[in-house]
């Protein structure tokens, strides 16, 4: 009985991806019939490279989502991790020193979400938000020279702007490393998630904590480990984007503040924790990047595409996570 | 017996102060505040000081008082959608009551009530029903409500009701939005002293516990989103008389605000802790933190020195009642 259960459940926990698959099957297939060059290999090439920059940085979000939490920091993780190469480029630095202490702080912020939510889990959001406020003030005030508000100027090395630049091209074919780096991570982190124990555990302490605890995974472990990665991610997204951008600006990470979260949603992992995946999230990513740029095709402004993906969450969650009604939690 | 375990005694076993032991963060820090602007910019306390100040507080203030019976009644219920909410009521209120000349005082009091407490039933509506979680829920109203605002009024445009016109100068202390707020905040107070404020306690403090004894939670929820609505209206209002304009993005900035101002005053996001005097409270810290903090002269700095200090304050407070609560954590 209790098998047969898991079964059943299991075929739901598919049908979430399965759900925003066909989404993003239905959005590609009218964009082609609509919009007119919407297939053509320059647009495909641009949608695939914001897309690697919202999947890199929906990670981590990702991760904590698996657990019931939500890490509000990572658009100002971005933002800082962006002018702090820039400044400490201009320092002279070499750029592989100064990519590895961004990361490293990038890490550091991660732990001390972990640190400070983990006592206070229903409140991860405002936890992460304050985090991040602290991060992108004190870096601003490290990076300002003074002059220009937020802004930091810097040559960029060569490698880092064909990483993500739109006419980037990795060996030779056309398309910035940048997404082939989201690619690969993709596959590792599906296949550490769905093969390994320590993947899995994420979905044991999401999924019940007090049992995940009984057989000796523990929470404390894996709810820092998801805000780190966290950290870790968005600190690198924020560094790939400098290269995208050609100069540090403290605002780049503000469209991740809710897009993270959409791509999550969307791709079927539930805030409740416990179902979905890094595999959904980038099906997510895929179905708010190709939605972008179906409604720029049709001439939507930036404001009503915000007002389309929003009425968008409501149905896609209802459909697979919902909580149960109160007289059958009792 | 010494003198520290005989208050402990009296402080931790009166249920009466126990239930507002979230006052005491903001209390202090209010203390704080008051000794260090006394000592370094006393200009605050002077008559245009305070009037200004309340011009400016007023929004923030009832934007974080719509925030707490949100807060209250469980579910990890932030408002996200708050800050656009004042933008979507300023900006349609300016372009289509006042652009079409509809500007008699009863029917834009009633308007910024009525599409106030409207989208908040919605909202509630939608929580209840299709029983998805409260973040999520306001999240897209979060993201609607933006891209709406930016099409009733692509930038600031348009004015205010002209009867509104003087109500933004702050030049003395008992100015219209004084008596506004003063009259918001006695609301309150009236409200919280009701038995269905206690049942929207109940209700985010343990809801299946509150809707096995009897509690309709149903309605607690949707009480305490109709009062988030009017309180929300409420802050429109004010926020349409400070700028005398519509203004379709700057209302977004209230969200994270009245979050940090509620989450100073001691309520928990996770429900059932706090109240209205510690959103108060915590709106009058962040203005005061941020008023000493300009008092100091940080150059080109200071807008980032305020965020950082807004965030540390923000976790160290969390933290703090964290502590103090920790006998309330459910397993």
């Amino acid at each position: 009985m209790k098998k047969n259960y898991l079964y059943i459940k299991d075929i739901i926990q598919k049908q979430n991806v399965l759900l925003a698959f066909s989404l993003l099957i239905i959005l590609i297939t009218i964009g082609a019939l609509i919009v007119p060059s919407f297939a053509s290999s320059i647009s495909i090439r641009s949608m695939l490279l914001l897309a690697a920059f919202l999947g890199l940085a929906s990670l981590g979000q990702t991760l904590c989502a698996l657990l019931g939490g939500i890490d509000l920091s990572i658009p100002y993780v971005i933002g800082s991790a962006n002018i702090l190469l820039a400044s400490l480029l201009n320092m002279g630095l070499p750029t592989t020193l100064a990519i590895l202490i961004i990361i490293f702080c990038g890490l550091i912020v991660g732990l001390i979400n972990g640190l400070l939510s983990y006592r206070l889990q229903g409140q991860s959001i405002v936890v992460t938000l304050g985090v991040g406020f602290i991060v992108v003030g004190v870096s601003q005030i490290f990076t300002s020279s003074g002059v220009y508000g937020g802004n930091v100027l810097s040559q960029v090395p060569p490698w880092i702007r064909n990483m993500s630049s739109f006419g980037g091209n990795t060996f030779g074919f056309p398309l910035p490393p940048v997404v082939f780096l989201w690619l690969i991570i993709t596959i590792i982190m599906v296949a550490i998630m769905s093969r390994t124990l320590f993947g899995r555990s994420f979905y044991a302490v999401g999924g019940n904590k007090r049992a995940s605890s009984r057989i000796l995974i523990s929470e404390f472990k894996i709810w820092n480990l998801a805000y780190i990665i966290s950290g870790g991610m968005s600190a690198m997204t924020g560094m790939i984007l400098l290269g995208f951008s050609g100069g540090g600006f403290v605002g780049v990470g503000d469209p991740y503040l809710f897009t993270t979260i959409a791509a999550v949603v969307i791709g079927g992992t539930s805030l409740l924790g416990g179902q979905g995946g890094y595999g959904s999230t980038v099906v997510g990513t895929l179905v708010l990047t190709v939605l972008t740029s179906l409604l720029v095709g049709l001439g939507l402004s930036y404001a009503m595409q915000q007002s389309v993906f929003g009425l968008l969450i409501i149905p896609m969650v209802a459909l697979y996570a919902r909580s149960p009604q109160i007289r059958n939690q009792i | 017996m010494n003198f520290f375990s005989k208050f402990n005694q009296f402080y931790m076993h009166n249920p009466r102060l126990e239930r507002e032991r979230h006052l005491l963060v903001p209390i202090v820090l209010i203390i704080i505040l008051f000794t260090v602007i006394i000592f370094r910019a006393p200009h605050l306390f002077s008559s245009d000081g305070i009037g200004g100040a309340i011009i400016v507080i007023s929004p923030l203030i009832l934007a974080a008082l719509a925030l707490t019976p949100i807060a209250l009644v469980g579910r990890g219920g932030i408002d996200l959608s708050v800050g656009p909410l004042i933008g979507f009521i300023n900006v349609s209120l300016v372009a289509w009551l006042v652009g079409n000349g509809y500007t008699s005082p009863f029917l834009v009091v009633s308007y910024v009530l009525g599409a106030g407490i409207l989208y908040q039933v919605i909202v509630a509506a939608i929580i209840i029903y299709i029983r998805v979680s409260p973040i999520i829920v306001t999240l897209s109203g979060y993201l609607v409500l933006t891209g709406v605002n930016l099409t009733i009024m692509d930038r600031p445009s348009g004015f205010s009701p002209e009867w509104m016109y003087e109500w933004g100068y702050g030049a003395e202390i008992l100015s219209p939005i004084f008596f506004i707020l003063s009259g918001m905040i006695i609301i309150w107070f009236l409200f919280s002293r009701t038995v269905f404020y206690q049942q929207i306690l109940l209700t985010g403090a343990d809801e299946r516990m509150a809707f096995a004894s009897g509690v309709n939670t149903v309605a607690a929820r949707f009480g305490a989103h109709i009062m988030g609505g009017i309180f929300a209206g409420m802050a429109a209002l004010t926020y349409t008389a400070l700028i005398s304009s519509g203004d379709p993005t700057q209302g977004n900035t209230y969200t994270l605000a009245a979050i940090t101002a509620m989450i100073l005053g001691g309520t928990s996001p996770a429900g059932g802790i706090g109240g209205g005097l510690g959103s108060v409270l915590g709106s009058i810290n962040m203005y005061m933190i941020s008023y000493v903090l300009s008092s100091f002269n940080f150059g080109n700095v200071s807008g980032f020195v305020t965020q950082a200090s807004t965030g540390v304050i923000l976790a160290l407070s969390l933290l703090i009642n964290s502590l103090m609560n920790k006998k309330v954590e459910k397993l």
